[in-house]
């Protein structure tokens, strides 16, 4: 991270293990993180520079187009990045334990996984009780008898009827919304601390998907579980999210709680993204939309990665990489419309809205913990 | 229940296929452009119409097409199989057939086995070591052994195991196992005639008749052996991508399993086909390899009887490799449905 003291911009850069605020105590903490595909043309840094940390039983959201890196984020913190793919710096810790270097095992079980394609997650040729158990074994140590009955209570658990019947069939008979709550079923079986949700709706048609937000809602309550809900889906975030991060082009650019983010968004990204969100515009307009699309980033960033598409980009964006600083309680934007010192023709109340100049940020900054 | 009735029907749908090939059999040798009757006769002979006319009738080819058709097919089908017209002219097919047949189903088991047995393994391996050094090792020599034309290969396994004494210091004819008749010629399968079950109860004749059958096996199943471990070793790279093997490694199930369990069953859905395409090819016989290493197989009693017309054996030896054929698909049916739950329930 280029946070040195040479940056030239006055701005402090949010220190980012001082955000997590106390630092250590937070279930899931990452830092810096890069993950980088070494490809023979170029190396893309799908992850570039990403911190985030994930409280006990909080749902933290993250957003961004196709291509900005959730997905790979979501894969890092499994540790499931394969060759030509590999973390080039950066910390995942669990706990306060480090998990990268190959130290996945340490904590493996604790934190699950659920993928977009429920299709495709579970092995074909096995049944989905088969893959319970399997899972139960290895992370609970249960087996047998023993372990038929918790597969069954567990296919009960994620809302699955006739679940003693079901526990012996194969994933292809199971409809694509009773799949994705099988696949929460083996997911859980591992008795995770954390679940990192990988667009588990996307592939459902929106019914399906309204009742596996509401069956993930109902088990984190049960279950006291954290979640990482990735999505590209603002009002899927709006719902379940308490915290949002922002992600573009491999970076994150933008950090607050769910209401702080929907209210007053400080980069035009969110703000964009915000605004094509279906059924929030006067009917009969036209849906606005972010033209142009996410670029692949190839090298360390040097400029801002949204400039090229920013409806409020001015002559520095090109030339300086923004940092991501505080503009309000618990909330960083990555955006050099916040940092003072630059030049910009467009009217600086419009876009920070109120509250938000950097004077302020540093007046917050002590009461701003996370509720 | 379920597997068994789809099982029912894929034997009930070998009938029609069954039938089709024998009649497409009969309509090429007598309609075709070979003559059994000029083949029958001598050179002189020919270019007398009465002697050829004798000849046709005494084949029984001055009958209607249609009348020939039926009592043809009916023979066929009543096993009444006849005599042949010119290859061991006037021999009983029935018995030729069962002195041929189990040279050639014999060499077409172990060169299966053999392609198996090494390409299966092997492609799986560099499959699941992908851009190491052992998989480009196993990819060429894969591709080698596919490359390599069996004629090719079968003279220079026969130069180096004749020269066995001399290059590697030991006597392939004497070595393990004496063979009193040298690399070349029949595997030893008699002692099995009238009791089947003594490839169990007599492992030295056993033994010996592996021992023979093993060069031609390897050269017959080379190609296959190469194809197999190329189509294994992709079949690894896809389904070791599959996100159910990512979940699988997201839920600690260690490394050993999921290539066990995870990765190599699905990874046998794209090889079962291979594997009994190249096995039809193989059990098919080669004339190639059987004349090299002096085999008399079906290979080359069919090459023989289908150049000079002689129908009563080209359709009865059709008919064993249909009916050999269909087995093979059978068997690849059943495998589909051990291997991929997903296949023959619905009827299909």
């Amino acid at each position: 991270m280029a946070a040195d003291g040479a940056d030239p911009h006055a701005e402090r850069p949010v220190d980012e293990a001082a955000r997590a605020d106390g630092g250590g105590d937070a279930l899931l903490e990452v830092e810096g993180l890069t993950t980088v595909f070494h490809t023979d043309k170029e190396t893309i840094r799908a992850v570039d520079d990403v911190s985030f940390s994930v409280e006990e039983g909080e749902t933290l959201g993250i957003v961004g187009e196709s291509g900005s890196g959730k997905s790979v984020t979501a894969r890092s913190i499994l540790g499931l990045i394969d060759s030509p793919g590999v973390i080039e710096s950066g910390s995942i810790r669990f706990r306060g334990d480090e998990l990268t270097g190959d130290n996945w095992d340490t904590h493996r079980g604790d934190i699950s996984i659920v993928f977009q394609d429920p299709s495709n997650s579970l092995n074909p040729v096995y049944t989905v009780g088969n893959q319970i158990r399997e899972t139960l074994r290895i992370h609970q140590g249960i087996r047998g008898q023993e372990a038929r009955e918790e597969a069954v209570r567990l296919l009960e658990s994620v809302g699955i009827p006739d679940a003693r019947r079901r526990v012996t069939e194969y994933p292809h008979q199971f409809s694509g919304g009773m799949r994705q709550r099988a696949v929460i079923a083996v997911a859980l079986a591992c008795d995770p601390d954390l679940l990192v949700c990988d667009e588990p709706t996307t592939a459902l048609d929106v019914t399906i998907q309204a009742q596996i937000l509401e069956l993930l809602d109902d088990l984190q309550d049960e279950e006291d579980l954290a979640i990482v809900f990735i999505t590209h889906d603002m009002g899927v975030i709006e719902e379940t999210a308490d915290r949002v991060n922002v992600m573009y082009a491999g970076e994150m650019v933008e950090s607050a709680p769910v209401g702080e983010l929907f209210d007053r968004p400080q980069h035009p990204y969110t703000r964009g993204l915000l605004a094509s969100i279906p059924g929030r515009t006067v009917s009969g307009d036209r849906l606005p939309t972010i033209g142009g699309e996410v670029p692949t980033p190839t090298a360390e960033a040097t400029d801002c990665r949204f400039a090229d598409r920013c409806p409020e980009a001015f002559d520095a964006c090109e030339r300086v990489h923004p940092e991501p600083i505080r503009v309000g309680p618990d909330h960083t934007a990555a955006c050099l419309l916040h940092e003072e010192g630059y030049e910009h023709d467009l009217d600086a109340g419009d876009l920070r809205g109120e509250g938000t100049t950097d004077g302020d940020a540093d007046a917050v900054a002590d009461g701003g913990d996370r509720a | 229940m379920n597997r068994l009735k789809y099982i029912v029907k894929r034997v009930l749908m070998s009938v029609p296929v069954l039938w089709l090939g024998t009649s497409m059999t009969w309509f090429i040798i007598y309609q075709g452009p070979v003559d059994p009757a000029a083949n029958l006769l001598s050179g002189n002979e020919r270019l007398t119409e009465a002697k050829y006319e004798a000849a046709r009738t005494e084949l029984g080819l001055d009958q209607p097409p249609l009348q020939h058709y039926v009592d043809w097919m009916w023979s066929l089908f009543t096993l009444d199989l006849g005599q042949t017209w010119l290859v061991y002219t006037g021999s009983n097919v029935g018995a030729l057939v069962l002195d041929f047949l189990p040279r050639t189903v014999w060499l077409g088991f172990w060169s299966v086995l053999i392609a198996i047995c090494i390409g299966v393994p092997l492609g799986f391996y560099a499959g699941i070591r992908s851009n190491s050094v052992a998989d480009y090792v196993a990819s060429v020599s894969g591709i080698v052994w596919r490359a390599m034309p069996n004629f090719w290969l079968a003279v220079i396994l026969l130069a180096l195991l004749v020269g066995s004494e001399s290059l590697f210091g030991f006597d392939w004819d004497t070595f393990l196992i004496t063979l009193p008749s040298g690399v070349t010629g029949n595997p030893g399968l008699s002692y099995m005639a009238g009791d089947p079950l003594a490839l169990f109860t007599q492992p030295r004749e056993t033994l010996a008749a592996i021992k023979k059958i093993l060069p031609a096996a390897l050269v017959l199943g080379s190609a296959s052996m190469g194809n197999e471990m190329r189509i294994g070793r992709t079949a690894v790279l896809e389904t070791k991508n599959e996100q159910y093997v990512d979940f699988a490694r997201a839920r600690g199930v260690p490394g050993r399993a999921i290539v066990w369990k995870h990765v190599f069953r699905n990874a046998l859905v794209p090889l079962v086909p291979v594997i009994t395409t190249e096995a039809f090819l193989l059990i098919g016989g080669s004339v190639l390899v059987e004349s090299v290493f002096g085999i008399n197989g079906m290979g080359k009693l069919f090459f023989d009887a289908a150049i000079q017309g002689d129908l009563p054996l080209v359709g009865s030896l059709m008919f064993v490799f249909i009916v050999l054929m269909l087995t093979i698909n059978i068997a690849q049916d059943i495998l589909y449905t051990l291997i991929d739950p997903r296949v023959g329930y619905d009827g299909t």
